[in-house]
């Protein structure tokens, strides 16, 4: 079954009375435990349809479904519960909070869940490990590279236990080492827990690893592409 | 809700310098504000205790029409001796004393003025008055035929220690009377009008003066604080139902209406202080959403609800008041402590005593003086965050994730 699902999905801009189409009726459907990719060049519709797909925008026309619930049904209130119960996002530029420490990072997800602060201390310690981040949980995201703020972002995406974790340009501001080994351990984590990663990336290296590349052009799909290349 | 808190908290201080204007401004504008009010308390609890410590009591007992119609007929029998039991076993009440209260002329050689003569017995009067401890001159109502003069009157009557004056005045059945006494007291209070026009003389000479024999005019109460005054009333009026027994405030309503008065006008500098401020606190905080857009658009991904995203920003425009209210009332309370002596107004001690003011003004600040700069603050950061909150919460989490 698919765990997401986009319907003939459009998305379009105004800007001063300027209509811009950054998708058009784009239909996909990521089955749960996917390693997927969306690849294109930049302005393809990548973002615009990671966004739909997050439940950080809605679509113009068509609907998106996750875990078959229509997003469009659904209240702000309700939207906020979907993301922070089933999605996990990776951002390119890391963004973590920058006042919380590695682990504070962590476990502020899981306190909007309402776990408990024991249950936090020791699940934001055993993903700080599995991101090979253990001893750095006090550290705060301005004394860590890129790479390991890059990691925090992925173990914060996992500590709300997603059904999705969907990254847009994740290894953009990574040197191509400390990408190829984020990628290993996002790619790990997949086969170990079973998270459906969906990637929005013009990176070769992301690329190569994703089991199936959905290609985009013009705000729709050129080809789709199955099978990992590395 | 611990991790908002400390997000909050954390935020108000990522940029020191500009929350630490604000938090200026709140510390100065309370503290400044606060030690003004604590000059006008102290000014308004000085006139206040004044009158209750010389004149008024906290509470006053008297036959009943006596407040419609102070005439000097209306008694109370046996040296109120009814009335003194009703009192004795309330723990309540601190001091009590029985007076005469009635009018005369008094005539030295040089001139004569209409005065107020109240009688007294010196020994309960001593616990309840603190005319007695006001003596500039002569000692207090010790010897038989003294009489005790303010110093404003002893001037206008252009008399000295041992001097002879007469007090003539109209008895208990109308006839006019007359006793020669000498000057035996002179005091000082800071009640100009006491001063001026009030003569005192003991319970026995004042009851032979106006013929009243062993009946008086009045027991004056002093009880503890001045919120349990109400219930003692409530108790002395149940044993005594006869009488009329009225509080400081309802003898002297204008104190009353000062002090109210006075808490309006307080209410009044706070909100205009806070109002000058929300506009400075509001800026602050919309500065801070407008760099933190992208912050703000990560926090609604990762699944921060709306209302609890208004929580942060509210709390954070809390945090800055608190910060600034709580650095105020320390200045204003260290001013308080460097003034705990007072400021020495003798400059300007004839105008003072015109209002029944001392010269030396202590500023003081009650619980309530805290209170009102607290609320109005709460307030005031409540209103101050409405609007950055009303910005981040309409931002889409979309474009706020790819803001520079």
């Amino acid at each position: 079954m698919a765990i997401l699902e986009a319907i003939g999905v459009g998305k379009v801009y105004e800007t001063r009375g300027v209509e811009t189409v950054a998708l058009d009726a784009v239909d996909l459907a990521v089955e749960e435990g996917e390693f997927a990719a969306l690849a294109g060049p930049s302005g393809s519709g990548k973002t615009t349809l990671l966004n739909l797909l997050g439940a950080l925008d809605a679509p113009s026309s068509g609907e998106v479904r996750l875990d078959g619930e229509k997003l469009a049904d659904l209240s702000p209130a309700a939207l906020s519960e979907l993301r922070l119960r089933k999605l996990g996002f990776v951002f390119q530029a890391y963004n973590l909070i920058p006042v919380f420490s590695a682990a504070e990072n962590i476990e502020f997800v899981m306190e909007l869940q309402g776990v408990s602060a024991a249950e936090r201390r020791k699940r934001a310690e055993a993903l700080l490990a599995e991101v090979e981040l253990e001893g750095l949980g006090e550290k705060r995201p301005l004394e860590m590279s890129g790479g390991q703020q890059q990691r925090v972002a992925v173990a914060r995406a996992l500590a709300s236990r997603p059904r999705v974790i969907l990254a847009d340009e994740p290894t953009a501001n990574l040197d191509s080492k400390t990408a190829i080994r984020l990628l290993e351990l996002m790619a790990e984590l997949n086969r170990n827990h079973g998270v459906t990663f969906l990637f929005s990336s013009h990176d070769p290296l992301v690329l190569e690893r994703a089991r199936r590349r959905i290609w985009l052009r013009d705000g729709g799909i050129d080809r789709i592409e199955e099978g990992a290349v590395a | 809700m611990t991790s908002m808190l400390r997000l909050a908290w954390r935020n108000v201080f990522r940029n020191p310098r500009r929350t630490g204007i604000v938090i200026t401004a709140v510390a100065v504008g309370i503290g400044g504000t606060l030690f003004s009010v604590a000059i006008f308390s102290g000014m308004m609890q000085q006139m206040v205790e004044n009158a209750i410590q010389t004149d008024l009591g906290h509470l006053q007992i008297h036959a009943r029409g006596y407040d419609a119609d102070p005439e000097i007929g209306l008694l109370l029998e046996e040296g109120g001796r009814a009335e003194i039991d009703a009192l004795a076993g309330d723990p309540a009440v601190r001091a009590f004393a029985p007076r005469i209260r009635g009018e005369g002329l008094v005539t030295s050689p040089s001139a004569s003025v209409g005065v107020r003569v109240l009688g007294v017995d010196p020994p309960r009067e001593r616990m309840l008055s603190l005319v007695a401890g006001s003596l500039v001159e002569g000692s207090y109502l010790d010897a038989p035929r003294r009489a005790l003069l303010g110093e404003g009157l002893a001037r206008r009557l252009a008399v000295e220690i041992g001097d002879k004056i007469v007090i003539s005045a109209q008895d208990l059945s109308g006839d006019m009377t007359g006793e020669a006494v000498r000057v035996g007291g002179i005091f000082r209070t800071p009640l100009a009008a006491l001063d001026r026009g009030t003569l005192f003389l003991s319970l026995e000479e004042a009851g032979s003066l106006f013929g009243l024999g062993s009946a008086i005019s009045e027991v004056v109460v002093l009880g503890g604080a001045r919120d349990e005054i109400p219930a003692l009333q409530a108790r002395v009026l149940a044993a005594l139902p006869e009488r009329e027994v009225r509080r400081w405030d309802e003898l002297q309503p204008l104190l009353r209406y000062m002090l109210d008065t006075m808490d309006q006008m307080a209410w009044g500098l706070y909100l205009t202080i806070f109002i000058a401020m929300s506009f400075g606190i509001a800026n602050v905080l919309l500065m801070a959403i407008f760099e933190r857009i992208r912050e703000i658009g990560i926090l609604l991904a990762l699944g921060l609800s709306r209302s609890r995203l208004v929580f942060m920003v509210v709390c954070e425009s809390i945090f800055v008041t608190l910060v600034g209210l709580g650095i105020g009332f320390g200045l204003a309370g260290l001013c308080l402590v460097l003034l705990s002596d007072g400021i020495d107004l003798s400059a300007f001690s004839e105008g003072l005593g015109a209002f029944g003011m001392g010269t030396r003004i202590v500023p003081a600040l009650g619980v309530q003086d805290l209170t009102i700069p607290t609320v109005v603050a709460l307030i005031t950061a409540l209103l101050a965050s409405a609007w950055p909150a009303l910005r981040a919460v309409r931002l889409r989490p979309a474009e706020a994730v790819r803001h520079d």
